[in-house]
Parts: structure tokens; C-alpha cells; sequence
């Protein structure tokens, strides 16, 4: 089975850009570690690339967008965003990106 | 008896028929906390899951004191008994709090797992909604940390959910006494804040976690007054912090002053998953203890979950203090659980435009929980939803009795009705609905309510009932 992740998304058209940008993927594999979060700098395409693991992105009230996606990741960040307790966790993923 | 532990809980309430135990496996990907969803919704029984994909050896229960018949047994009462006697009850014993006692020997630490060997996956933190931002580990918990600068000790209940192996990110809001405490005692000093989540004591703790409590003051006494016996607590390993000793799980860990990670979204109390994440805070886990066999307690957050009983009482009670305090005639407080704690029935001694601004202002001066109170004449039953809905419908003025107050940066950014950008500003109001007559009105220019003991003479209303009697009825 190919691999799976989610993302959640304020704006998705953002992510779909075809740009770089900066995730938090959720895997979907199944098993004990189903939903672990890992912070990526990554390519979105839509519609998704053969080969390329299979992205669903979700909204901020958790809907998922029925059109898949798939996910190029570039590199893997580290496990947190530098930002004050109770910023804006999208502000911050969009600095990271700028970096 | 009040009971020490969850265990306890669990058997008095499995003796008064009010818990079901599943030994099939159950997924802990949805399934589960569907049955505990679906339990809410029909007001049925709780449920002790033993056998758990994924994760033998662990058990997960399931909506501790979601109805009034459990929340009554924790209280040592009959499961029968009556919502106002449980008030009565509440009210009456956080007026004698007992603080807690410190223990060498504790429960909890029948196993211990050091930061490094620490794996949140080896935790069954179920999945509870389709749709949430990942698997939260704190939906029935107790959250201790400390204040920076005094001896304040908080204890709250806090939504967690698992990142990876050792991050959880976390909802306490930043109007809560934990979010005060972290942004203004930890955060300017670059300081990491030690907290420990404490999953499945004794539902009263619990209770006394989640209760609207003083600024300044320790739930774990109010959890002793609550118990009318005081709380074991025993240190933690890697912090000063005290848990109750005999807590199924404890998750010890460090909120980062520096860090954020995505946090939510999730299906939260008031019913709804509402779009508020982007807000929250980080933690790594430092060590986990737990009892042999745990049991993991999980609060299917939703429609008529746990915290609609817990903050049912509680904040009523806290209402009706802080009213008093403020010199507001109240008789009574009720806060009705299918209301998602966004609506509060007051009744008071003496009404009008004046009482009703009062009331919705002294409520929202801190933060603002509650966006919706009825405020009724003393002569309407707070508990009677027909009588408050009759009183509503029929005395609050649909031009001159809406009394309306806005607020921003104190706003509940769970409250369904607000936009996003109201979220993230926490911009929000609250309204009074004033169902009292005016004060001014004169009594032979007051309706009379057309029921049998308001429009009826004394000798025909005791005819009547005799009758009523005579007939069967």
C-alpha cells in the first residue's frame, strides 16, 4: 500500500501552488503510530504525481477535500516551530518557509 | 462514600448498572470512541473497554461522569438522585475544603518510564472524531502546574493530543489559569514550565480540575472538600510537581516557552469542531508513570460529554458566588447541560433592565464562557427547562430585553457562532435575555401566570388537587 498523509490547511490553495512550502504531515500508515505529526519543507501537485506519496488535505474544521493530492518531501524540519506560546501555528509554519 | 480512586468509581458504578464492559477488541482508531459518542448522545451507561487493538494489556474507560446518575455516585449519593440535590451537595461541600496529603508509595508509579525510553505510541490514545488534527491523550484529565512567582498550584482539565514520540501540543486557553501562568511567569523568563497530566483519579478530582475555581487557589483541597477526605498526591520523578497518588497514568512533561506545533482541530464540548487551531502550546514529555493494568479515561468530547455535567454544576455554582459577591439578588444557578455551557438560567429576588446588565457584565469581566443567560424571576424553577423557556418566550421584551455586552481578547474561541477572524482575535459578546417583570410595574398591572397556582384561589386549587388525588392521577 502507498503511503498516506494529511494535512490541515487555512488556505489550501497556498499549498497546492506547486512552490515549496512548509507542512505538518500526518501519516496515515496503519498501525500504533497512525496520525504521528512530522514538520516538512515539501512540493504539493494536484493532481498527484505517479510515485509520489498520496496527500488529502483537510480544512480548519477538519473536512477533507475529496480531490487527492500527492507530496514530494524535501526535507524533514525539526519537531516545533520557534514562536511564542499561542502564536498563530500557520504564521509560523509561513516564517519557516521564508527561511 | 466518596471513592479514592477509579477503580473504586468503576465498580460502584458497574453496581448500580451504570457501566458496560466490553471484552471484544475494539479499534481505538474511531471505534471506540464512537460507542462512547453515540453513549452521550442516548444518555446510556459508561463503557470499560479491555481489549484493544493494537495495545493488549491496556484498557480504556469511557465518559466517566457524563449523566447525572454517575455524577451522583461519585458523589457517594443514590443514582436517582434529583440534579438540585447534587448541587445542593456540590455547594455545600466546596464550602469546607480539605487540603491534600503528601504520600511516599504511590499507585501510579507501579511503572516508571524514563525520558528516553519514552513513546507516546505505546500509549492507546485513541482517535476520536473522523477529522480531528490527530489522537488526543487529554480529553478526562487533570493538569498540574505551578505558578512561577508564588506557591500557586493549578490543577485544570486540558485537551493534549500526541505529535510524535515525546510532543504533545495542547489547548489549556491563554485566559486560563494555566495559560496565565505560563505567559506570565514562565515565558518571560525563557523558562520551560513542568506540568503533569494526570489521566484516571478519582472523578471527583477530576470534578475539581475542571470547576471554575479562584485565581490563586488549589483545586486539590477543593477535590479533598468535594471527597470529604483529602488527596493522596506523591512528587513526580523529574519535576516538583505532586499528582494524586493513585492516578492510572501520569504524563510528566515540560510546555516549551519558545515553541509551537499544530494543535487541533477537534470536536470539542460545546458540540461542534469549530476551527479554533492554530492557538495552543507545546510540551515534551519527560517521563511517563502508570499503574500495572491502566486504564486510560477518555471523554468522548461532544453533545452532552462529561464536561456538560462537570461544568453543568460547577459553573453554576461559580456563577451564583461570583452574582452574590457582586451584590446581584440570586436565588438560584442553573447551567443546562444540552446548552454546551454557552447558557445559564439565573433566577433572582428582584428583576428588571438594571439586574440583567448586571449579571451579563459581572460574568464576562475575566474571560466569557458562557455567551447566553436567562435571568428569571425567583418565582420560575431554574431547573424546569419548561418554565424557563415559558418565562422566556413570554417576559423578556423583544425590543427593550436583550441586554448585550462585547468584549475582545476574553471571547471562548470554541463558541460555534464566531467567525474565524473572531477566533483568533477572541473577539466575542455575550447576551442577557431579561425574563423578569420591571420593577416598576405595580402588581394589579402585572400579568398573572394562568396556571392552577397562580390564577386560583387557595380553596379552589385544594379542591382541585383533591380531586386530581381521587381520580388516580
Amino acid at each position: 500500500m502507498s503511503k498516506e498523509y494529511e494535512i490541515f490547511a487555512r488556505h489550501p490553495e497556498r499549498v497546492v501552488s506547486g512552490q515549496e512550502v512548509v507542512l505538518t504531515l500526518r501519516d496515515l500508515s496503519p498501525g500504533r503510530r497512525k496520525y504521528r505529526g512530522v514538520n516538512v519543507r515539501a512540493v504539493v501537485s494536484r493532481p498527484p504525481r505517479p510515485g509520489e506519496p498520496t496527500l488529502w488535505i483537510r480544512s480548519v474544521v477538519g473536512l477533507r477535500d475529496p480531490k487527492p493530492c500527492s507530496v514530494r518531501i524535501v526535507e524533514e524540519l525539526p519537531e516545533a516551530f520557534e514562536a511564542a506560546p499561542y502564536s498563530d501555528f500557520f504564521e509560523a509554519m509561513e516564517r519557516a518557509e521564508r527561511r | 462514600m466518596a471513592h479514592s480512586d477509579m477503580r473504586g468509581f468503576l465498580a460502584a458504578i458497574q453496581s448500580t448498572s451504570d457501566l458496560i464492559t466490553i471484552d471484544d477488541e475494539v479499534d481505538w482508531d474511531q471505534e471506540l470512541s464512537g460507542l462512547g459518542r453515540l453513549g452521550c448522545e442516548r444518555n446510556a451507561p459508561s463503557f470499560l473497554f479491555n481489549n484493544i487493538k493494537d495495545y493488549p494489556g491496556w484498557r480504556i474507560a469511557c465518559n466517566p461522569i457524563a449523566t447525572w446518575r454517575r455524577m451522583a455516585v461519585a458523589f457517594g449519593l443514590r443514582p436517582d438522585a434529583p440534579v438540585p440535590e447534587l448541587y445542593a451537595t456540590y455547594a455545600e461541600r466546596e464550602q469546607h475544603l480539605i487540603p491534600p496529603v503528601k504520600v511516599k508509595d504511590s499507585r501510579c508509579k507501579e511503572v516508571v518510564i524514563p525520558g528516553d525510553k519514552v513513546n507516546l505510541f505505546d500509549l492507546p490514545v485513541p482517535m476520536v472524531h473522523e477529522g480531528d488534527g490527530g489522537r488526543y491523550l487529554g480529553t478526562w484529565d487533570l493538569v498540574v502546574s505551578k505558578d512561577a512567582k508564588s506557591d500557586w498550584v493549578n490543577w485544570g482539565m486540558y485537551r493534549f493530543m500526541v505529535h510524535n514520540e515525546r510532543l504533545l501540543t495542547g489547548f489549556p486557553r491563554p485566559t486560563s489559569h494555566l495559560g496565565k501562568m505560563l505567559l506570565e511567569g514562565y515565558v518571560p523568563q525563557g523558562k520551560p514550565m513542568p506540568i503533569a497530566i494526570a489521566i484516571g483519579c478519582d472523578p471527583l478530582s477530576h470534578l475539581a480540575a475542571a470547576a471554575t475555581f479562584r485565581i490563586a487557589g488549589n483545586e486539590s483541597e477543593l477535590a479533598g472538600g468535594l471527597r470529604r477526605a483529602p488527596v493522596e498526591l506523591v512528587k513526580c520523578e523529574t519535576s516538583d510537581l505532586y499528582v494524586p497518588a493513585d492516578a492510572e497514568i501520569v504524563i510528566e512533561a515540560d510546555v516549551y516557552p519558545d515553541r509551537v506545533n499544530q494543535e487541533g482541530p477537534y470536536g470539542e464540548y460545546p458540540g461542534y469542531r469549530s476551527g479554533e487551531m492554530g492557538n495552543a502550546i507545546c510540551a515534551r514529555v519527560r517521563a511517563i508513570t502508570h499503574r500495572k493494568d491502566p486504564i486510560l479515561t477518555l471523554d468522548t468530547t461532544g453533545f452532552m460529554d462529561s464536561s456538560a455535567t462537570t461544568t453543568s454544576i460547577s459553573g453554576a455554582i461559580a456563577i451564583q458566588r461570583r452574582l452574590e459577591a457582586n451584590g446581584i439578588p440570586v436565588k438560584a444557578v442553573y447551567v443546562p447541560p444540552e446548552g454546551g455551557v454557552h447558557l445559564a438560567i439565573v433566577s433572582v429576588r428582584k428583576g428588571g433592565a438594571h439586574v440583567a446588565r448586571k449579571v451579563v457584565e459581572t460574568l464576562t469581566v475575566r474571560r466569557a464562557l458562557i455567551s447566553k443567560v436567562i435571568v428569571v424571576d425567583e418565582d420560575v424553577d431554574v431547573f424546569n427547562m419548561a418554565a424557563v423557556l415559558h418565562a422566556f418566550a413570554t417576559k423578556c421584551h423583544p425590543a427593550n430585553g436583550i441586554h448585550l455586552t462585547r468584549y475582545v481578547g476574553r471571547a471562548n474561541t470554541l463558541t460555534p457562532a464566531y467567525t474565524q477572524e473572531e477566533r483568533v482575535t477572541r473577539t466575542g459578546a455575550s447576551v442577557a435575555f431579561d425574563a423578569t417583570w420591571p420593577p416598576d410595574w405595580t402588581e394589579d398591572a402585572t400579568p398573572v401566570r394562568a396556571t392552577l397556582d397562580s390564577m386560583y384561589s387557595p380553596d379552589i386549587q385544594r379542591r382541585v388537587l383533591a380531586r386530581w388525588k381521587a381520580l388516580g392521577l
